[in-house]
C-alpha cells in the first residue's frame, strides 16, 4: 500500500468534513428546529444550535396538552397516517420478498416451459416508470372498489418493486452452489422441503438487501399514494406536505414530523448499510 | 442484462423431475399474475387509450389517432415543462456525476470508519422525497430559513430573500435537492468500481514516478467508466422523473414545473386522461432513450482505447 503524503490526507480530511456537512447538515438543522420554541425561529443573527429547547411540537404533533391545531385534530391524523405508512410498506415488503423468493429460485433451479421469456418481461418491466400506468391503475382500483384500501395500495408496491426484488433473489439463488441441494435429493427430499429447509437459510443477507429496498421504496412514495390513498389510507409522506398550507406553514409541525418520519429509514441505513449497499449495487447495474 | 439471463440453464438437468414444469409453474405463477395484471395489461391499455380521447367531462371515448401527440406541439405549458425537466436533467447529470467521482475518490482514501462515512453520505436517499423537499423548504424560507440566515451572518444582503421569486435560482433551488438525494447512488455504484481496481496498478504506476493526479486520470477513471455509465443512466433516469420536490418546493409553478407534475396536473385536475397517458409514454420514451445514448457513448469510448 502507498503511504499518502501530508497532502493527500489534509485533501482527504477537508472532503470528509465537506461531504458530512453537506449530507448530514440538512438533517441536523431539522431536527435542532423541531425541539426549538417557534417564537426563536427568525431570531438573527442566525444560532446553529438551540438557544431553548422545547419538546413542544412534538407534543403538539402527538395531541398532548393540545386537541387542536388550527381547528384540526392533528394528532388524529399523524398517528393514522404514521400507522398506513407502517402497515403499507410492511405489508407491501412482505408479500415482495416472500413471492419473489418462491419466484426466484424457480426462475434459478427448475426447468419450465416459457422461463426465459417470463423472467426476461419481468425484468424489462424495470425500464417502465411507475406513471406510464398509473392513470388504467386509477381506472381498475375504482372498478374494483380498491381506492383508499390497503390492498390496493399494497398491490401497486407490489408491482412496483417485484421486477427489482425478483432479480435481485435470483441472483442470490443462482450464486449458491448446486451441489448441496443435489445431495439433499440423493437422500430423498423433495423440491419443496429442498428450498425451505436448505436453500432459503442461506439467503438471509439477500432476502435482507431485497427488503430494505422494498420497505425504504414503498416508505418513501408520494405520487402514487397521492392518487391511490387520499384519505383513509393516507401515508405520512402524503399527510406532511398538508401541513404546508398556503397563508400559514407551521415549521414547527413540518420538523417535528419530518423528524419522524426520517427516524426509521435512518435505523435501517444505519445498522443494515451492508445490506443496503449490496442490494443498491446489484439493483443499479441491471 | 442478456448476459445474465442466458447462464444457468442446464444446470439442473441431470436433477430435473417432471414435477419440476408444474412447481416451477406454481412458484412463478404470482409474480405472473401480479406483472400481467397491474403492469403489462395497464401499459397496453396506455397504449391504446393515448390513440383515443378519454375524458370523464366528455362523452364517448372516440378514437383520434395521433392527436394527443400532435397537441403536445402546440401546447405552451407543456413545452415549458420540458424545458424545466430538461434543465433539471442537465445539472443533475453534471453535478452529480462530478461531485460523485469525487466523492467516491475522498471516500475511497479514508481507511478508519468508512463504514459510518459512507452510511451518513447515502442516508438523504433513504430518506423519503417529500420529506427531503420539506427539509430544504424550511432552509430556503426567506425570513427564518437557514441558508439565509447564514448568508446574511456572512454579510451578504440576503435578508429576507425569496429564491422562488426567481426562474433560475427556483430551479436551482430545485436541483439542489434533487441531487442531495441522488447523489449517494452514484457514489456507492463509483465507489464499488475503485474498490475493485488492484492496487498492484497504482504500485506499478509509483514506481514508474506517476503523480497522484496522474494515476486518477490513468488508472481510476478509465476503470470505472461502465460504473460511471451505470450511475449516468440512473441520474438520467431519476432526473426525467423528478416530482416530489417542484411539488412540495413550488406547487404548480410554471417556473419550476417539470413534465411529471405536467402530467399530474393534465390528469387528475383538467381530466384529460388520454392526453396525460400520451405524455407519459413520450417521457418514458425520452428516458430510455437518452441513457442509451449515454450507455453506449461511454461503452464505445471504453473498447477504443
Amino acid at each position: 500500500m502507498m503511504k499518502p503524503s501530508p497532502t493527500v490526507r489534509i485533501v482527504t480530511a477537508a472532503g470528509v468534513v465537506v461531504l458530512l456537512i453537506w449530507s448530514l447538515g440538512p438533517i441536523y438543522w431539522t431536527l435542532a428546529s423541531a425541539m426549538t420554541p417557534s417564537a426563536d425561529f427568525s431570531a438573527r443573527p442566525i444560532h446553529f444550535f438551540p438557544q431553548n429547547f422545547t419538546f413542544d411540537h412534538f407534543l403538539r404533533l402527538l395531541g398532548i396538552n393540545v386537541e387542536r391545531i388550527g381547528g384540526v385534530l392533528v394528532w388524529q391524523q399523524f398517528r393514522a397516517a404514521l400507522f398506513n405508512s407502517v402497515v403499507t410498506s410492511l405489508a407491501a415488503t412482505m408479500v415482495c420478498i416472500a413471492i419473489s423468493a418462491l419466484g426466484g429460485y424457480a426462475f434459478a433451479r427448475l426447468d419450465f416451459p416459457g422461463k426465459r421469456v417470463v423472467f426476461l418481461v419481468v425484468v424489462a418491466t424495470l425500464a417502465i416508470p411507475g406513471y406510464a400506468v398509473l392513470i388504467p391503475l386509477y381506472r381498475i382500483m375504482i372498478g374494483l372498489n380498491l381506492i383508499d384500501t390497503y390492498l390496493g395500495i399494497t398491490l401497486i408496491y407490489v408491482s412496483a418493486y417485484l421486477p427489482l426484488t425478483l432479480w435481485l433473489m435470483r441472483s442470490v439463488f443462482d450464486s449458491l452452489p448446486v451441489a448441496l441441494e443435489e445431495a439433499a435429493q440423493l437422500d430423498g427430499a423433495g423440491r419443496l422441503r429442498i428450498f425451505f429447509s436448505i436453500v432459503l437459510p442461506l439467503v438471509g443477507p439477500g432476502l435482507t438487501a431485497a427488503a430494505i429496498l422494498t420497505f425504504l421504496g414503498a416508505w418513501g412514495q408520494y405520487l402514487v399514494p397521492l392518487v391511490f390513498s387520499p384519505s383513509a389510507t393516507k401515508p405520512l409522506t402524503v399527510l406532511i406536505p398538508e401541513f404546508v398550507t398556503k397563508n400559514f406553514i407551521d415549521y414547527g409541525l413540518i420538523t417535528a414530523s419530518g423528524t419522524i418520519a426520517i427516524t426509521v429509514p435512518a435505523l435501517v441505513v444505519i445498522f443494515l448499510n451492508r445490506y443496503l449497499v449490496t442490494g443498491l449495487l446489484a439493483g443499479s447495474v441491471k | 442484462m442478456t448476459a445474465a439471463v442466458a447462464t444457468r440453464d442446464d444446470t439442473g438437468g441431470r436433477t430435473a423431475l417432471r414435477g419440476d414444469a408444474v412447481l416451477g409453474g406454481l412458484m412463478v405463477a404470482p409474480i405472473v399474475v401480479t406483472m400481467i395484471a397491474l403492469v403489462i395489461v395497464p401499459l397496453g391499455q396506455t397504449l391504446w387509450d393515448s390513440l383515443h380521447r378519454i375524458n370523464p367531462m366528455q362523452p364517448g371515448t372516440p378514437f383520434i389517432g395521433a392527436a394527443n401527440y400532435a397537441r403536445m406541439f402546440t401546447d405552451a405549458d407543456a413545452g415549458r415543462a420540458w424545458t424545466n425537466t430538461l434543465l433539471y436533467v442537465a445539472i443533475a447529470v453534471t453535478v452529480e456525476t462530478v461531485m460523485g467521482i469525487l466523492a467516491a475518490a475522498v471516500i475511497n482514501q479514508v481507511q478508519i470508519g468508512r463504514r459510518w462515512l459512507l452510511a451518513a453520505v447515502i442516508l438523504p436517499w433513504a430518506l423519503p422525497g417529500v420529506v427531503n423537499s420539506v427539509i430544504w423548504l424550511w432552509i430556503y424560507q426567506p425570513g427564518a430559513g437557514l441558508l439565509n440566515g447564514i448568508l446574511t451572518a456572512a454579510g451578504l444582503p440576503f435578508e429576507n430573500h425569496v429564491w422562488f421569486n426567481d426562474r433560475t435560482s427556483a430551479i436551482l433551488a430545485v436541483a439542489v435537492v434533487h441531487v442531495w438525494r441522488m447523489l449517494p447512488l452514484t457514489v456507492v455504484i463509483v465507489l464499488a468500481a475503485m474498490q475493485s481496481i488492484p492496487g498492484d496498478l497504482y504500485e506499478a504506476a509509483r514506481i514508474d514516478g506517476a503523480k497522484r493526479p496522474q494515476m486518477f486520470f490513468a488508472i481510476t477513471l478509465p476503470l470505472i467508466r461502465s460504473a460511471v455509465a451505470v450511475a449516468v443512466t440512473n441520474s438520467t433516469v431519476a432526473a426525467f422523473n423528478i416530482f416530489d420536490e417542484p411539488w412540495v418546493l413550488a406547487g404548480a409553478s410554471l417556473d419550476t414545473r417539470p413534465i411529471l407534475v405536467q402530467i399530474y396536473l393534465e390528469t387528475f385536475q383538467n381530466l384529460r386522461f388520454s392526453y396525460g397517458m400520451a405524455l407519459s409514454l413520450v417521457l418514458t420514451a425520452a428516458s430510455l432513450l437518452v441513457s442509451l445514448v449515454f450507455v453506449l457513448r461511454l461503452y464505445r469510448t471504453t473498447r477504443f482505447e
